[in-house]
């Protein structure tokens, strides 16, 4: 963990929605230098905390720190330092392209115009076209041009590239890569498109009902979960494997897939010793693991 | 289950429609007491049923294009063909019982009532057709079925009802075949392979969606797309936009002015590139309000409520980030209410001003017996609308999610201003009226900023799976 002050710090937060527990004593912090993937379910309550993170949302209980001020009184100075492409992505449909981004850019005093131009050139970005008759891919990459045209320390990005193509997407992602080239900022990324997702992040969080199972670097993540072929010499395998965590096993003529968790590569190359087999290990992918701890 | 079946269900599963059931009812109940109270010829009492059927198919057709809609009915095997056979069940059926007034028709020789029944079971299908027609081209039910109403009344004020029931009695053959013809025509028409196509998908209000802010608001943004790209393609105009911009960038970065002129620039930008437009909208409301007659200062009151009540608050309950915060918020809605309190006012004063004049040169016409006076008015209330924006402001901050709720409190609070206005009399007799006007202006301003700052500063902003 970072010894920095992190930029996000979010204590034991609730929320309630009515009857629905959106958020349960969540926990988490945001530090510098991250991007951090922001993994559930619908209905786990991602997007409820990305909101209360810039203060649209207020906790019943807890509370949600964002650049060392309360959430929920956040100013231009902290705000101008956010940005925030949300799932329902709501511009003014009336004004044009270019003249939203004049607009929203007039709320900046850190606007970068060349980015603006490179980003509308390579994601072809049509100025001319009024926002409220844009396509929903286009009007994606509109919301993403006005949450980086600032170039914020903190990226919070709901759902972004969920009606984007996959060239697009692609396209976003090295954007992404290239943003956190900067050490002084941090990118929040929630999806469902987990393919995506572990291409880029360094931090995963797994949220189920409310509640976080899982804030830790995806490299330790991925070193939890692994996946162990094992193939016998003999053509027989023992009915009892040695191996500990099991947590899924496939067998079939001497040869066998095990799932494991939290049993290190020297632990599962010592168990195999007693075996008269070849084992391949292979790590788990961002989706298998989500199924896994989430499912 | 037959599809027929399983579409007439609708008819029973919607509980709201049980509601429109007891009004059908009630309109049923009186179009049959019309005519067979005290029965006389030529008075027009005996067609009232098939204004009904007008409504009946109205309401039929609209349940129909509702599922059409749809685009999983678009799949449904066997469910395009569905449509003609609901709508023409329900349309010879509502008929055919509708003409049986006819045979109570005053002064029918024997063989008269079987061609006055056939007359009038084809009227009824005619205006059943008309329904259909109407529920077909128009977007939305909803608010087509609140301007029946007018078509309703200009229609017995025109004495239209009369007209309708001599052509049934006097010209039976003709109205058998035009009813014969519009049915053909309907038959050939809702059978059509492309009706469910064309429907399937589309924007489209149905009689219940006026209470679903987010299909209001879906159906809304798709109809305005289309408005933009014909109507209001170069608005706003760029000095517009040069205008607002200007003013913001008078303001230093993170300065609360800049945040008031961005709320100011998306609220007004389009009406303010309208301005020549504006002049209409004067001229037209100088019209209403003066032909009001009494009731001037009511509407006066009620058309700003019900604008602001529709339309305003977008700048509190914003998802798109920008860089102001709660603060910000509730200084820019204070502007943005202010603004729209004095425009009002304003507007106010120049209709009073010109009606004054206009008032001594309209002459007074009648038409029907009906006596229509032109009225100046009275200058002395343009305060009203500085009074009343504020309530509207508040009942929107309160109910944004729930439009039904902003139209039941904006009744209630009319209702109340009607009960309360003798006491606002006595209290205008006892106390100085201008004490008055500063009291009732404290009061509105003091209850909306109030409000206005516990919902920007204690609650969430937006709603949960809502986009606002």
């Amino acid at each position: 963990m970072s010894s920095e002050n992190p930029i996000v710090q979010i204590c034991n937060v609730c929320k309630r929605f009515g009857k629905i527990k959106a958020l349960d004593k969540v926990d988490m912090q945001i530090y510098r230098g991250r991007i951090i993937g922001l993994l559930g379910s619908n209905g786990a309550g991602k997007s409820t905390l990305l909101r209360h993170i810039i203060g649209l949302y207020l906790p019943d209980e807890g509370h949600c720190t964002t650049f060392g001020c309360d959430a929920g009184k956040l100013g231009p100075k902290e705000l101008s330092k956010i940005g925030y492409v949300h799932q329902e992505g709501e511009l003014i449909d009336w004004m044009t392209v270019e003249q939203l981004i004049r607009y929203v850019s007039a709320y900046y005093p850190m606007w970068n115009f060349e980015l603006e131009e490179k980003y509308i050139a390579d994601f072809e970005i049509p100025t001319s076209a009024r926002v409220g008759t844009l396509s929903p891919g286009q009007r994606q990459r509109l919301a993403i041009l006005l949450a980086i045209g600032f170039e914020p320390e903190l990226l919070i990005l709901d759902e972004p590239a969920s009606t984007l193509d996959p060239i697009a997407r692609a396209q976003f992602l090295d954007l992404l890569l290239q943003i956190i080239q900067n050490e002084n900022r941090a990118i929040i990324i929630s999806s469902h498109i987990l393919s995506d997702v572990e291409k880029v992040i360094d931090h995963a969080v797994i949220m189920k009902e409310g509640r976080i199972l899982v804030d830790c670097s995806f490299d330790q993540l991925r070193e939890r979960f692994s996946r162990v072929r094992i193939n016998s010499l003999s053509g027989v395998l023992p009915a009892a494997l040695p191996f500990e965590n099991v947590l899924k096993c496939q067998r079939s003529n001497g040869e066998a897939i095990l799932t494991v968790q939290d049993f290190s590569q020297e632990q599962i190359e010592q168990a195999a010793q007693s075996l008269d087999c070849q084992i391949e290990i292979q790590p788990l992918s961002l989706e298998d693991i989500y199924k896994i701890v989430a499912g | 289950m037959r599809i027929l079946a399983a579409n007439l269900k609708h008819l029973y599963q919607r509980r709201i429609l049980w509601l429109f059931y007891a009004f059908l009812g009630l309109l049923v109940f009186l179009s049959i007491m019309a005519a067979l109270g005290n029965p006389r010829a030529g008075k027009g009492q005996f067609v009232w049923f098939t204004v009904v059927a007008f409504l009946i198919g109205f309401i039929a057709n609209a349940l129909a294009i509702e599922v059409l809609t749809k685009p999983f009915s678009y799949c449904l095997p066997g469910h395009r063909k569905t449509v003609r056979k609901f709508i023409f069940w329900i349309g010879i059926v509502i008929s055919f019982l509708g003409s049986l007034l006819f045979l109570a028709y005053p002064g029918l020789l024997s063989w008269e009532p079987i061609l006055m029944l056939c007359s009038a079971f084809c009227a009824n299908l005619i205006f059943y057709w008309l329904g259909i027609g109407l529920a077909f081209i128009s977007k939305n039910t909803a608010a087509a079925i609140g301007y029946l109403w007018f078509t309703w009344f200009g229609g017995m004020f025109f004495d239209l009802h009369i007209i309708l029931e001599s052509a049934i009695v006097q010209c039976p053959v003709a109205i058998i075949c035009v009813g014969l013809l519009t049915s053909i025509m309907a038959w050939f028409l809702l059978g059509d392979e492309g009706l469910a196509r064309r429907y399937c998908a589309v924007p489209w209000v149905s009689l219940f969606d006026a209470w679903n802010r987010d299909k209001l608001q879906r159906y809304r943004k798709a109809r305005a797309a289309i408005k933009w790209d014909k109507k209001l393609k170069t608005h706003p105009n760029p000095w517009v936009e040069r205008f607002f911009l200007g003013r913001m960038q008078k303001y230093e970065f993170f300065r609360t002015g800049r945040y008031i002129w961005g709320g100011l620039y998306t609220t007004f930008a389009i009406i303010v590139s309208q301005w020549k437009q504006f002049v209409f909208f004067v001229l037209f409301m100088l019209a209403f309000l003066g032909y009001m007659g009494r009731l001037w200062l009511f509407m006066l009151m009620l058309l700003p409520v019900m604008g602001i009540a529709a339309h305003a608050c977008s700048s509190v309950y914003s998802s798109m980030l920008i860089s102001g915060g709660r603060n910000e918020k509730f200084v820019t809605t204070i502007a943005l209410a202010a603004t729209h309190a004095v425009l009002i006012a304003g507007l106010v004063i120049i209709i009073a001003a010109l009606s004054v004049p206009l008032a001594t040169i309209i002459p007074e016409f009648t038409i029907r017996g009906l006596n229509i006076a032109f009225h100046a008015i009275n200058i002395k209330f343009f305060y009203a609308p500085l009074i009343f924006v504020p309530f509207a402001f508040t009942i929107q901050l309160f109910f944004f999610k729930k439009p039904y709720f902003v139209m039941v409190t904006v009744i209630l609070l009319f209702m109340l201003l009607f009960t309360g206005g003798s006491l606002l009399k006595a209290l205008s007799t006892m106390m100085n009226p201008i004490y008055l006007v500063i009291g009732l202006l404290v009061l509105s301003w003091g209850i909306f900023v109030m409000v206005l700052r516990y919902i920007c500063m204690k609650r969430c902003l937006v709603g949960q799976g809502h986009t606002y």
